[in-house]
């Protein structure tokens, strides 16, 4: 049976004795020290007719709404598993980035290159799309305690999709 | 994101997500993903290019159509 991370006991052994020791040690990081996740299984499932689905849009980009919510924990070199939802119909210009680990010059210029909310419901007018699920999924994508990101983020994101009843999500990351 | 994708996957939700940096997310084994030339932080398009945007967006959501897992798709965005 597949897993999201096959083999989470031999990474975080490296993580914790190399990449984490390292940064404990120096007050530093050093990717070159770190280990990347790695699955030797493919996960699978059926395709779906997106004309006839709802849809989830989940993003990394460390996206919030600053009138209504705490910014991720941006500047933490260990990270943030929070999500924060947000309704898909908000106008971009009243979402701010909590995200220090990606250049914010090409989102602060057009939104969409990261958070496509205004192309989604062109697609779902046009009838590419059934519907878009009434809120998006959010996240600070640097997230380096991958078992983490499996135990906290992931079984949020899971929850956060059954209740908005989806079938298929898109995901982008920064 | 390839994590997270297939968590949704194995939750019985299709996704598919698209990545400037294929070659660490193909290390994950996403269930159906697009790989592109863009740049971090800009994932989608070159900003103000709606039309590169669109294209990556209908190239990658088609994706969902198809029973997964499948090889991920090189497409010609950069």
């Amino acid at each position: 049976m597949p897993e999201i991370f096959d083999s989470p006991t031999e990474w975080q052994a490296q993580y914790e004795s190399v990449w984490l020791a390292h940064y404990e040690a120096n007050g530093a990081i050093d990717w070159s020290l770190y280990p990347r996740p790695r699955n030797q299984e493919a996960v699978g499932g059926p395709g779906i007719p997106l004309a006839e689905s709802r849809l989830l849009f989940v993003t990394s980009a460390g996206a919030y709404l600053p009138a209504a919510q705490e910014p991720f924990a941006a500047e933490n070199d260990l990270g943030d598993y929070g999500i924060r939802t947000i309704p898909s119909n908000t106008p971009l210009a009243e979402i701010a980035f909590a995200h220090t680990h990606y250049p914010h010059d090409a989102v602060n210029a057009d939104p969409q290159v990261l958070l496509p909310l205004r192309h989604l419901e062109s697609l779902r007018d046009e009838g590419v799309i059934g519907e878009l699920a009434p809120a998006f999924v959010s996240f600070m994508g640097y997230q380096p305690d991958v078992p983490r990101v499996v135990a906290e983020t992931a079984p949020r994101v899971v929850a956060f999709a059954k209740e908005a009843a989806v079938r298929a999500a898109l995901l982008v990351p920064a | 994101m390839g994590l997270l994708s297939r968590a949704l996957e194995l939750a019985g939700i299709a996704s598919v997500v698209t990545s400037w940096l294929g070659s660490v997310t193909r290390l994950t084994k996403p269930p159906r993903a697009t790989f592109t030339r863009l740049q971090r932080g800009a994932t989608l398009g070159q900003p103000g290019d709606a039309a590169q945007q669109l294209r990556v967006l209908r190239a990658t959501l088609a994706l969902l159509e198809q029973d997964a897992p499948l090889a991920p798709i090189t497409l010609a965005e950069e």
